[in-house]
């Protein structure tokens, strides 16, 4: 085990909020894990008092078995040079969760995107227009319920092919090189 | 049953046969016998000077730059990268096409003046490639736009990048690099698979249907029921009346 990263200021913003784990999973990395409702004030405390300032990503998991979302918000810290995972689980349904846009102004383009893969809405977040999929019309595609390989079968139509043409290419002196 | 000889041109008063170029009335089957030469001899020379526009999607882009420059050196074919649509004769589409960046594709394939070529170079432009299960990409480009060739590889080499821009200069030596006009034959089918993608209210600033006409390549089904669609979503952007599918007298052809 290498030796603890908790610097004195970390441990007292944890020991601030009811924490659900604390766990080091490499030698710069934290993964902590809360309750939803107390992720905004553990941003701010850490933003505020370590030096977290840099929110370098939001990301989302989808957990068919419990119904749930995981999300994970990576904050970075160029004080001690430590990235902190915290992640924080919420019901798919309703599916909502408010925003940090207010905390970290880069959160307005991971939520947006997350909303658009995933639906779940951020209140609060400046704009959750489609981002990427504007040509989209279907469910949130990253959700496990959404079955690509059906979507796909009924939206578009397979190449044809014939084995014949390989040959033709291959009299050619083309073909397959092994 | 008497003859009457009726001679071509009456000699008169201000006509001179020795000068008047136009003294003769040219016959239909002539005037094509002409055209088809001027056509031979214009392909000839077009098959050797092609500029193409690069649009590189995928990662099969990569193996443009040593196509082009020194190594490979596709310019002694007379190929050359142009960097603007309406300047392009070959549009090369190296690699996949998201149904984002298939609309772009459109737009600039439309912008450019015929005679026009596609090449879709690697797998994943001829059936998706290894994106074949994605919700995201393209299957097959040839339902949104004509294809002329398709270079298969994931990626390919230059080798046979070369190999496909000498296919291609074959074909228009030929005088069969024609595929550009079947977008217009059957405007109203490729039409209908972009709207299937990007929904009902689909147009582009082009007008395609004047286009069309300007090069008389109005066909059976160059108007339908997807072009109808244009009337009503995209009028600012079409020539009006919009002729309807009912309405236009059908070519015989
Ligand atoms: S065919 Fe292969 S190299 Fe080309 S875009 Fe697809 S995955 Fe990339």
């Amino acid at each position: 085990m290498p030796q603890s990263i908790v610097t004195d200021d970390l441990d007292a913003v944890l020991h601030e909020l009811p924490t659900l784990s604390v766990e080091q999973t490499a030698p710069r990395r934290l993964k902590v894990c809360i309750k939803a409702e107390t992720l905004p004030a553990l941003l701010e405390l850490l933003k505020g008092s370590s030096g977290y300032l840099h929110l370098s990503a939001i990301s989302c998991v989808d957990w068919p078995d419990t119904e749930e979302f995981e999300l994970v918000y990576h904050l970075w810290s160029y004080e001690v040079k430590q990235l902190v995972s915290a992640h924080i689980w919420i019901p798919k349904q309703p599916g909502r969760f408010v925003s940090v846009y207010d905390i970290h102004a880069p959160a307005a383009f991971f939520e947006r995107d997350i909303h658009e893969m995933f639906g779940v809405h951020f209140e609060g977040s400046p704009n959750l227009e489609p981002f990427i999929l504007t040509e989209w019309y279907g469910p949130p595609p990253m959700l496990k319920s959404f079955n690509s390989r059906a979507y796909v079968e009924e939206t578009f139509q397979w190449q044809q092919y014939s084995p014949e043409w390989l040959k033709e290419l291959e009299a050619k002196g083309g073909g397959i090189v092994e | 049953m008497s003859q009457t000889v009726i001679p071509i041109h009456q000699p008169s008063a201000d006509h001179n046969p020795d000068t008047d170029i136009a003294c003769r009335t040219v016959e239909p089957q002539e005037k094509n016998l002409l055209r088809r030469v001027i056509d031979r001899v214009a392909d000839h020379c077009r098959a050797r000077s092609l500029f193409i526009l690069h649009y590189c999607t995928g990662c099969g882009a990569i193996e443009l730059p040593p196509t082009i420059t020194s190594r490979f050196d596709s310019e002694r074919l007379g190929i050359q990268p142009m960097v603007t649509p309406r300047q392009a004769d070959i549009l090369l589409i190296t690699g996949y096409l998201s149904v984002k960046t298939l609309k772009r594709v459109i737009l600039t394939y439309e912008q450019m003046q015929g005679p026009k070529y596609v090449i879709g170079m690697g797998s994943c432009s001829i059936n998706g490639g290894m994106y074949w299960h994605s919700y995201a990409t393209v299957k097959r480009l040839q339902e949104y736009m004509p294809v002329d060739m398709y270079i298969a590889g994931c990626m390919p080499r230059p080798e046979a990048i070369q190999q496909g821009f000498l296919q291609l200069m074959a074909k228009i030596d030929r005088g069969e690099g024609t595929a550009w006009k079947d977008y217009y034959h059957n405007y109203n089918t490729y039409l209908g698979h972009q709207q299937a993608l990007f929904g009902p209210d689909w147009h582009t600033p082009t007008d395609v249907i004047a286009e069309a006409r300007h090069y008389d390549l109005l066909s059976d089904n160059t108007l339908g029921e997807h072009t109808d669609l244009l009337a009503k979503f995209a009028s600012e952007y079409v020539t009006h009346p919009i002729p309807s599918a009912k309405a236009i007298p059908r070519s015989t052809s």
